[in-house]
C-alpha cells in the first residue's frame, strides 16, 4: 500500500508537465494578437499591440514560450494571472479555501442522504419510498443547474433575504479583515467558531446556503441513482440471502452485507464528484457571486489569461491524482479482496 | 428535449412573474448601512495605481475618491473648471496660460496634507505628472501626457523597437519646473485640450509614499528600472494608496474582488458625509439586481440597455436614463485599402458578383450608398430601446464643435440605388458584389446593426450579398487596424472631454480608426492640428465645425448613435450628480450621502 502511494505521488509531476504542455500546444491554436488582446481591452490600446506581444514573448515558438514559464516555475513563479489580478499561486490560494469550504458542505449531504435514500429506494423497490426517490432524481438532474441556481437565488435572496450572494455581507466581511479575528484555516465557518464568533458562523452559512443547497438537489440525484442499482445487484447475490437464512436482522443485513459491498460504485462516484466540486464549481459561484476557484478559472479560459489557465489546469490535475488515488485506499479498506500494488 | 426547453421557458416566465410580485417587499425598506455606499460593478480595477490604470472601474475607483486632480470639472460641465489642488484655474486673463498658449503656471495649494499625514508639495505635484509620464507601460495611460506636453510625435517613451529614448526624461523635467509654489508646465507647442487634460489626468500621490513602497525616485538613472514593467503589482501603488483625496484605501481585497476606502477625516475640506465606499465586482446582473433590490447595493452598474426593464418600477429605485455621455458608438467603418492577402472577408477580390476588390470602398458613390441606406433612428429603437441620440458626425453632442444642424444622408432606397448605379462606372450595380460584415462576438448591439445593413443592402439588388460574421473581440481588434476588415462597427468614449479626442481617433490619418480605414484628406489632417493647438474657443469651434462637414462630404465612417448614460441607484442616495466624465457614477462620492 505505502509503495502503491508513494508511486502515485511520484506521478504528480509528469501529470503536470502532461498538462502543461497540452495548454501550452493548444495556446498556440489562437494567435499571438488573440493572446495580446488579454492585455488590450480598448480600441485606444491597439497601438501598443505589437509591443505587448513582443513584452511577453508571445510571437515566439511554442518552446520557448513553455521554457520561458519552466524558467519561472524554477524560481517558485506561476506567472501573473491577469484575470486574478494576483500572482497565480497566490489566485489558487486566495480562491481554493472558499471552494473548499463550500465542497464540504455540498459533499457531507449529498453523501449521506444520498446513500441513506438509495438504500431505501432499493430496499423499498416499487414502493413509496423509490417512486419518491426516482422522481427526485429525475426532476433535480433534468434541470440545468443554472436554472436551480437562479431560482434558489430569486427565492432564498430576492423574496425571503435568507441565503444572500457572496461569501459574507457587509459587517461581517470588515469583523473578518479585523485584528480581532485571526484566520487559522480560511474556511470561514470553522474560522469563525475558533474565533468564538457564532454572528460569524451564521452569516457564512446564510452565504454558502444558496450555491450549496442548489449543488446538493443536483448532485444529490445521481448517487441516490447509483447508490440504488449498486445495492439492488448486491441485495440479490447469494451471501445476503445467506445471511438472512441465518437469521440476521435485516437492519444488519442490509447496512453492513449488502451496503459495505454496494458502495465501490458509490465511492469511485464520490471521489470523481469531490474532485470536480474542488476543481470548482463554475456556475453556482457565479450564480451565488461565491469568490471560488472555478469561477476564476473560467474566467482565466474565457480571456486567454495562459498563467492562470495553466497554474488552474495543473491544480486541477493534481486534485484529480489524489482523489483518485483516496478512492484506491478507500476500494481496498472497504473490500479487502483489493490488493493495491 | 423539446418538452425540456419547454419546461426551461415556462420555468423561466413562472420565474420572471415571481420576481415581479417580489418586489412589493421593499416598500418602505430602512436606509441599509446609512453610513457606507456600496457599488456593484460589472468589472474590477486592474490596478490603483494612477500611472498605470487605463480601464474605467480603475480609474473610477481612485479618481476623485482618493487622488485629487489640480483642477476639477465645475458641476455637470466639461468645458468648465473649478480649482482643486491648484488655487485657481490658469487663463490669459489670470497670467495662468501665457501669450503663446504654451505655458501653464498651477498656483499649488497650500496645506494639503496626504493619508499619511504628510504634506503635499510642488515637487510632489512635478513627480507625480513625470511618474505618469517615464513609468509608461504599454497599452498604458502615459501618452495622454507626454503627447500635450512633448508633442504629438511623442506617443510613448520608447522608439519602435521598444528603446528607450535617450532624452526623455530631460525633456519631460524641463518641461515640468517647480518654481517657488508654481508648478509650470511647458508644452512643446499649444494645445488648446490641455486643461481638460489636467482635470482628468493629473493626480498627485506622495513622492515620499512612492519611494518608501519601493516605487521609482524620480532621478533620471533610476528611471530605466521603472519603465514599461510586465506586472501591474510591480508597480509601488499597485495596491496601496496615498492621495489627497476625500477617502483613504482601506483595502482591495482581490479575493473576493472588493474594494473598500474609508473617509478621511484630515482631509482640506469638510470630510466626507459618508464614512466608507464599498465598490464590489459582481458579474451577472441578476444577483446586482437583487441587491439592488434588497437594499444592499445602493447603486449598480446595469450593463447593458436590455436589463433596463428589469430595474424600471422598483420601488426605491430611481433609473436616470438618457444621462450626457462623451461617447460615439457604434460607427461603422469603411476601409478604403482592404489587406486581400489570405482574406476570404472580400470574396474573389474582385467585382464580378463574388466579392469585391480591396479599393471597393474608396469610390465615394459606394460610401454614399451604405449612408443613405442605414436607418439610424430605427437602429436606435431597436438595438437600445430608443436611447441614444442620432450621430451626424466624430463629436457627441454637448461638446465644442459639435454640429447641432449638421448634415446626415437621410434615409433613402432611392438615392442609394442611385448611388449604386454610379458606383464604379456602373459596375457594382450590373455585377453584385459580395463581401463580410463583422462584428464582435457577444455585442448584440452590433450584430443587429450589421443584420439591418445586411437586410437593407440585399434588399436593394438580388446581386448584392453580405454576410455578417461574428469573431471575438480579440481577432477583431487584431484585424481591423491590419487592413483585414472591409467594413467594420466599433466605437469611441473620451479619454478628455474635448473634441480633439473624437476628431483624431475617427479623422486623422494617423488615427486609431482612420489609420485602419486608410482614409487621408490633407485638409481634414491640417483643420485637426490647426484647431488642437488654438486657444481660441470661438476660432476652434469654426474649425470643429468644418471637419464635421468634411466627414459628411468624405464620409469614410457612417456615423449612428452618440451613447447615453444609465444609472441605477436607491432614492436614498443623495448628492450624485451626472457629469459625463462619470461613467460608473461614483467617481466623486465626496458629496454623497444617504437618507430617506
Amino acid at each position: 500500500m505505502g509503495a502503491y502511494v508513494a508511486r502515485r505521488f511520484l506521478l504528480l509531476p509528469l501529470v503536470a508537465v502532461g498538462v502543461t504542455v497540452l495548454i501550452f500546444a493548444l495556446l498556440q491554436l489562437v494567435s499571438p494578437q488573440q493572446r495580446a488582446a488579454l492585455f488590450v481591452t480598448d480600441v485606444k490600446q491597439l497601438g501598443a499591440l505589437d509591443s505587448i506581444i513582443r513584452k511577453y514573448g508571445l510571437d515566439k515558438p511554442v518552446y520557448v514560450q513553455y521554457g520561458m514559464w519552466l524558467q519561472q516555475l524554477a524560481h517558485g513563479d506561476l506567472g501573473w494571472s491577469q484575470t486574478a489580478r494576483m500572482p497565480t499561486s497566490q489566485a489558487i490560494a486566495a480562491f481554493f479555501p472558499a471552494t473548499l469550504e463550500l465542497t464540504l458542505y455540498i459533499f457531507v449531504p449529498v453523501l449521506l442522504i444520498g446513500v441513506w435514500l438509495g438504500t431505501q429506494a432499493a430496499v423499498h423497490k416499487n414502493q413509496f419510498v423509490d417512486h419518491f426517490s426516482r422522481l427526485f432524481a429525475i426532476s433535480l438532474r433534468g434541470m440545468p443547474q443554472f436554472v436551480w441556481g437562479l431560482i434558489l437565488l430569486m427565492v432564498f435572496y430576492g423574496w425571503l433575504n435568507w441565503f444572500p450572494p457572496g461569501r459574507l455581507s457587509l459587517d461581517a466581511d470588515l469583523f473578518t479583515k479585523s485584528p480581532e479575528f485571526h484566520s487559522y484555516t480560511h474556511l470561514l465557518t470553522i474560522d469563525a467558531l475558533l474565533n468564538g464568533q457564532g454572528w460569524i458562523f451564521v452569516d457564512a452559512v446564510k452565504h454558502i446556503a444558496g450555491p450549496a443547497l442548489t449543488l446538493v438537489l443536483v448532485e444529490m440525484a445521481l448517487l441516490v441513482r447509483i447508490t440504488r442499482s449498486s445495492m439492488l445487484e448486491v441485495l440479490r447475490q447469494d451471501y445476503v440471502r445467506t445471511a438472512r437464512a441465518k437469521g440476521l436482522a435485516e437492519r444488519v443485513v442490509i447496512n453492513l452485507h449488502a451496503r459495505r459491498n454496494a458502495l465501490i460504485p458509490v465511492i469511485t462516484l464520490s471521489s470523481l464528484l469531490f474532485v470536480g466540486l474542488l476543481g470548482g464549481v463554475v456556475l453556482a459561484e457565479t450564480i451565488f457571486n461565491f469568490p471560488g476557484i472555478g469561477k476564476w478559472g473560467a474566467e482565466a479560459a474565457v480571456q486567454l489569461d495562459i498563467p492562470g489557465v495553466t497554474g488552474f489546469a495543473m491544480f486541477v490535475a493534481a486534485l484529480t491524482v489524489l482523489g483518485n488515488l483516496a478512492a484506491d485506499v478507500l476500494y481496498a479498506a472497504i473490500d479487502p479482496r483489493i490488493r493495491l500494488g | 428535449m423539446k418538452a425540456h426547453r419547454h419546461l426551461a421557458v415556462v420555468l423561466i416566465l413562472a420565474l420572471s412573474l415571481t420576481l415581479a410580485a417580489f418586489t412589493g417587499v421593499v416598500q418602505g425598506q430602512a436606509v441599509k448601512n446609512p453610513d457606507t455606499f456600496v457599488y456593484q460593478s460589472a468589472g474590477d480595477p486592474e490596478s490603483l495605481d494612477p500611472a498605470w490604470e487605463y480601464d474605467t472601474t480603475s480609474a473610477a475607483t481612485i479618481l476623485w475618491n482618493i487622488y485629487e486632480t489640480l483642477i476639477f470639472f465645475r458641476g455637470g460641465r466639461t468645458d468648465l473648471y473649478d480649482p482643486m489642488l491648484a488655487t485657481e484655474v490658469p487663463s490669459l486673463q489670470n497670467g495662468g496660460i501665457s501669450a503663446d498658449g504654451k505655458t501653464f503656471t498651477f498656483k499649488i495649494r497650500q496645506g494639503v496634507k496626504f493619508h499619511d499625514g504628510t504634506t503635499m508639495t510642488p515637487d510632489d505635484v512635478k513627480y507625480s505628472l513625470l511618474r505618469i509620464m517615464l513609468t509608461d507601460r504599454d497599452g498604458g495611460p502615459s501618452w495622454l501626457l507626454l503627447a500635450p506636453i512633448l508633442g504629438f510625435d511623442v506617443q510613448s517613451t520608447r522608439d519602435e523597437k521598444g528603446n528607450l529614448i535617450p532624452d526623455i526624461f530631460d525633456r519631460s523635467d524641463r518641461a515640468i519646473q517647480v518654481q517657488g509654489n508654481n508648478v509650470v508646465i511647458t508644452l512643446a507647442k499649444p494645445y488648446g485640450a490641455f486643461l481638460s487634460i489636467m482635470a482628468n489626468w493629473s493626480p498627485v500621490s506622495s513622492q515620499k509614499f512612492v519611494v518608501a513602497n519601493g516605487g521609482w525616485d524620480g532621478q533620471k538613472a533610476t528611471m530605466a528600472k521603472f519603465n514599461n514593467l510586465p506586472k501591474p503589482d510591480q508597480m509601488a501603488l499597485f495596491d496601496k494608496a496615498d492621495g489627497t483625496g476625500p477617502f483613504k484605501l482601506e483595502r482591495w481585497d482581490r479575493g473576493t474582488k472588493t474594494v473598500t476606502l474609508i473617509r478621511n477625516d484630515n482631509y482640506w475640506r469638510a470630510p466626507a458625509r459618508l464614512r466608507r465606499l464599498v465598490l464590489q465586482n459582481v458579474e451577472e446582473f441578476g444577483p446586482r439586481r437583487l441587491a439592488l433590490q434588497n437594499g444592499d447595493a445602493d447603486m449598480i452598474a446595469l450593463g447593458t440597455v436590455a436589463n433596463l426593464p428589469a430595474v424600471q418600477g422598483l420601488p426605491g429605485v430611481r433609473v436616470l436614463d438618457d444621462l450626457p455621455s462623451l461617447g460615439n458608438s457604434p460607427a461603422l467603418f469603411m476601409t478604403y485599402n482592404i489587406d486581400s492577402e489570405g482574406n476570404t472577408d472580400i470574396g474573389s477580390g474582385k467585382l464580378d458578383g463574388n466579392g469585391i476588390p480591396p479599393n471597393f470602398f474608396s469610390d465615394i458613390h459606394v460610401r454614399r450608398a451604405f449612408a443613405y441606406l442605414v436607418d439610424r433612428q430605427t437602429y436606435i429603437d431597436q438595438a437600445y430601446r430608443g436611447k441614444g441620440r442620432v450621430a451626424n458626425g466624430p463629436i457627441p453632442f454637448g461638446m465644442l464643435g459639435y454640429a447641432a444642424r449638421g448634415k446626415w444622408y437621410e434615409v433613402s432606397k432611392d438615392k442609394a440605388i442611385a448611388e449604386f448605379k454610379e458606383a464604379w462606372g456602373g459596375q457594382v450595380w450590373d455585377k453584385g458584389f459580395k463581401f463580410t460584415l463583422s462584428f464582435n462576438t457577444g455585442n448584440v448591439a452590433r450584430q443587429t446593426l450589421t443584420q439591418m445593413v445586411k437586410e437593407a443592402v440585399e434588399g436593394l439588388n438580388p446581386k448584392f450579398k453580405i454576410d455578417t460574421r461574428g469573431i471575438t473581440w480579440s481577432t477583431y481588434l487584431g484585424l481591423y487596424p491590419k487592413h483585414k476588415l472591409p467594413m467594420f462597427a466599433l466605437g469611441w468614449a473620451a479619454d478628455y472631454p474635448d473634441p480633439d479626442n473624437f476628431t483624431t481617433p475617427f479623422m486623422h490619418s494617423t488615427g486609431s480608426f482612420s489609420a485602419g480605414q486608410g482614409y487621408k484628406n490633407p485638409e481634414v489632417d491640417r483643420l485637426i492640428e490647426q484647431a488642437g493647438k488654438e486657444p481660441d474657443p470661438k476660432k476652434r469651434e469654426q474649425a470643429y465645425l468644418k471637419l464635421q462637414e468634411l466627414a459628411y462630404q468624405d464620409i469614410p465612417t457612417i456615423y449612428i448613435r452618440y451613447s447615453v448614460g444609465t444609472l441605477v441607484l436607491r432614492s436614498w442616495v443623495k448628492g450624485w450628480y451626472n457629469n459625463p466624465m462619470f461613467p460608473e457614477g461614483y467617481e466623486y462620492a465626496y458629496r454623497f450621502a444617504k437618507g430617506q
